[in-house]
């Protein structure tokens, strides 16, 4: 075929094809896939994907998106990480006398939500310390709106603290016994120890002072004020501020929410498309390539060759996929890497397409330009490549589109139950984990429908693509 | 070839599918097999030592002398238990527990049964009802929905099926089962979350009710994702019939429409209709089986999922020799129904060129 043939031809099948609409969105949500799927790093993080099996630590678990508060009466604080640049430094190393020394900072929290952040986590205050027996101070106070103030924490600042505010028992004892002073007595008669060790911390930092505070704690807007403030008692002693991180654990985290891990869900998303993408197209395209070379050889062959190849064909047809995938998923379990999984799929995927192939074949193989070729003295791998093949593509395209959906829902299957490439971030696989944590009957919507919606696109880009290009190659098909 | 050799040719095939499952399940049998022994052996060791606290002392007195023990003990027990023998011999010694069903005994209870070949026999009647209940009402469904949008080809209602189909074609059954369950159990609270009984089960005619009101989740998740695609096929089937030349025939007589389409048209169609019913029942079973696992039915699904989930790979063995059997006889059997419905088959007399 020469170049000028191709370009008429496929101006021709483009003309066609203009007038399928479904086939114009199936390529339109094609090219978004694609570009979703080369942007991933860019969109989200370049390092996804390493660490992705990791426990995300500072991300709040299993919190809804963000955007979920358009849709609730009561909002919830997103997630917040401060850093050096937010936070107000208003004494650096003031000499106290004695050897002491006066750092401090303050950041500000603006509190428009009626669900106060899960935690208030203080880390990677640099500090190096002469003497590790005397370690350095800090002292947390807040200063609430209605002018309250409340000294959260004070406590030793050694090389590596970590302060997560809600978790930490003097905190809770601290503003126990602040709004104690504001309840009604009556309410906490008798329930007092109770009412300490389950109380929401931050919940009544962040509330109303008012008698119901520790109960059933309102929430109070406004602008509250954190202040840090740390003594070093040693004259070698360093306080070094840059890396500090002030992380606002959310009640809602990003375009996805987050699961159980604290992962980034959005970040999942994104990524998964390549996984999707790769599997479904490689697979597709492998097992249709050596389904028609399989076919199309067997009709050439013809005779007992022919027969032999139908019976191995038949054989491999006959192979029940799911059952036998989850058996050698389950003896190779942990082992299994993507390329197995196309390996597999492509092993079981080329039958039905050898069937149609080799019937076609047998049309063809009878045309006289075949007899033609074959009486110039070319050899069975001339006809084979150069005259039968040909005429097969065009189906061949079609068939590759349907058999997308077919290869991405089995890998997503396969990941669903706990059998694909552990190391590989797919929508399957957020889905197992969102089955094995129950996130169906805690009601954790943010994590159970996108994957399964992703996995669904980019099964009805296929089928649509599909449809479209049979509909324009296979003409007799047109009168349906 | 006949329809007899064609069948004939089927049922080695189905055989040959068969030994090659067997195979595959026994090669893990003996894996796993010897990785129970194995432990056993060690514990049994373990065992003699501490029953015998003076050949301890004398042993640990010694180190070398107890790696010499030791050896000895072990290599005994593995020759007691045939490990020393080639693994291909063990291999075709397991073949024949895994063709009598012997597949022996899970680490934990399933069912309140430890013998996988009890546990599966409890499962399949159950797979069986939730299944079969929501094919017939798939094939129903679909059955009559096609042939009205193959009567109205191009039709508002044609395009709807057609739109429909492509669109669940493309869902994960089990991803919908996740999703009905949020929507109808957790949201709505309409309908209970997973099982087949209320814990603990009702009695008496409640019994039944309750099972019935556990049904239909599960029942409409697979319904909701197959009906679509059925409705398609059969009316691509029916239209492909419908430009007969009997039908213009029976038309051109004045054969009533109804009478066109529901005595002739669909009598015709019947044959690749049923067959497609056999065959979509059994690729379905793959999506379907997961589905269970999803609402926590207690069948053939729930048994996958479990295995999998605990690492019980005796039981997975069981269940997976099970359902390919199963596949293969459904298979004979979709053959079988052909040829007797469609006198027309004579496999491989027009392939033959």
């Amino acid at each position: 075929m020469r170049w000028v043939d191709l370009k008429e031809s496929l101006k021709d099948f483009w003309f066609e094809f203009k007038r399928q609409k479904g086939g114009l969105l199936g390529l339109f949500l094609l090219a978004l896939l694609v570009f979703t799927a080369l942007a991933a790093p860019y969109i989200t993080e370049p390092d996804i994907p390493e660490k992705w099996t990791a426990y995300w630590e500072g991300n709040p678990t299993n919190v809804p998106p963000v955007w979920y508060n358009y849709f609730t009466a009561k909002k919830l604080a997103p997630h917040r990480i401060l850093t050096y640049r937010d936070v107000k430094i208003t004494s650096e190393g003031e000499d106290l006398g004695g050897g002491i020394r006066y750092y401090a900072f303050e950041f500000d929290y603006n509190n428009r939500y009626d669900l106060p952040p899960k935690d208030l986590i203080i880390k990677n205050i640099g500090v190096k310390l002469a003497d590790l027996n005397s370690p350095a101070q800090i002292v947390i106070t807040v200063f609430r709106p209605d002018g309250q103030k409340i000294e959260l924490l004070s406590a030793d600042l050694v090389e590596g603290s970590i302060y997560q505010i809600a978790k930490m028992g003097a905190v809770r004892n601290n503003v126990f016994n602040w709004a104690l002073q504001f309840e009604d007595p009556k309410n906490v008669e008798g329930r007092v120890e109770t009412i300490k060790s389950t109380m929401d911390v931050m919940e009544v930092i962040f509330a109303k002072a008012e008698p119901g505070i520790l109960i059933n704690p309102q929430p109070l807007h406004g602008d509250y004020k954190f202040q840090v403030e740390i003594f070093t008692f040693n004259e070698g002693d360093r306080i070094d501020l840059k890396q500090i991180q002030i992380i606002l654990t959310g009640r809602t985290y990003g375009f996805m929410g987050t699961d159980y891990k604290g992962r980034d869900l959005w970040a999942g998303l994104v990524w998964g498309t390549r996984v999707s993408l790769v599997v479904g197209v490689s697979v597709a395209v492998l097992s249709v390539l050596i389904g028609i070379a399989y076919g199309v050889t067997s009709a050439y062959l013809g005779g007992w060759k022919d027969e032999f190849m139908q019976r191995v064909n038949e054989f491999v047809a006959s192979i029940p996929t799911l059952p036998i995938l989850i058996l050698l998923g389950a003896a190779f379990k942990g082992h299994v890497t993507l390329w197995t999984i196309v390996f597999l799929l492509v092993m079981f995927g080329w039958t039905g397409i050898a069937k149609v192939a080799r019937s076609m074949a047998l049309q063809i193989k009878e045309q006289t330009y075949v007899e033609a070729a074959k009486a110039l003295g070319a050899g069975t791998g001339r006809i084979i490549f150069k005259h039968i093949m040909p005429q097969i593509m065009p189906y061949a395209f079609a068939v590759m589109a349907l058999s997308v959906p077919g290869a991405v829902l089995t890998e997503a299957s396969l990941s669903f139950l706990g059998l694909g490439d552990p190391t590989a971030v797919t929508w399957g696989q957020i889905l197992y984990d969102a089955q094995t944590n129950s996130a169906t009957i805690n009601g954790y919507w943010w994590w159970v429908i996108p994957p399964g919606l992703a996995i669904s696109l980019v099964a009805l880009t296929f089928v649509l693509i599909g449809v479209a290009l049979d509909r324009v190659l296979n003409p007799r098909l047109r009168r349906l | 070839m006949g329809y007899g050799r064609y069948l004939a040719i089927r049922l080695l095939n189905a055989l040959l599918v068969l030994a090659l499952v067997t195979l595959l399940v026994s090669i893990l049998f003996t894996k796993v097999a010897e990785e129970d022994l194995k432990s056993s052996i060690q514990e049994q060791i373990n065992m003699k030592l501490r029953a015998n606290p003076e050949l301890m002392k004398q042993l640990s007195a010694d180190p070398e002398r107890f790696q010499e023990w030791y050896q000895n003990e072990y290599n005994r027990l593995i020759g007691a238990y045939e490990l020393d023998k080639p693994f291909w011999v063990r291999v075709l010694e397991r073949t024949k527990d895994t063709l009598t069903l012997n597949f022996g005994n899970t680490k934990t209870p399933i069912f309140g049964e430890t013998n996988v070949k009890k546990i599966i026999a409890a499962a399949i009647p159950r797979t069986v009802l939730l299944f079969t209940t929501a094919q017939i009402i798939v094939i129903l469904i679909g059955l009559l929905l096609g042939v009205k949008a193959a009567q109205v080809a191009g039709s508002a209602l044609d395009r709807a099926v057609s739109i429909i189909a492509m669109l669940t074609s493309s869902i994960p059954m089990w991803w919908f089962g996740m999703i009905a369950i949020l929507v109808f159990s957790f949201k709505l609270g309409w309908f209970p979350s997973g099982g087949m009984t209320s814990t603990p089960p009702k009695e008496g005619f409640a019994y039944y009710t309750d099972i019935l009101y556990h049904m239909v989740l599960p029942v409409g998740t697979i319904v909701f994702v197959l009906f679509g695609g059925w409705a398609w096929t059969t009316r691509n089937i029916m239209i492909g019939t419908m430009q007969e030349d009997f039908i213009m025939a029976a038309r051109a007589k004045g054969v009533p429409e109804r009478k066109v389409i529901y005595g002739h048209a669909l009598r015709a169609a019947a044959p690749p209709i049923i067959t497609m019913t056999i065959f979509s029942l059994l690729g379905s079973l793959g999506g379907a089986i997961i589905t269970e696992g999803v609402f926590n039915w207690p069948g053939m699904g729930r048994l996958y999922w479990t295995a999998l989930q605990q690492n019980e790979t005796r039981l997975l063995m069981g269940v997976t020799f099970v359902t390919v059997a199963l596949y293969l006889i459904s298979m004979i059997l979709a053959d079988l129904a052909y040829g007797y419905l469609d006198p027309r088959v004579k496999v491989g007399a027009s392939q033959r060129t």
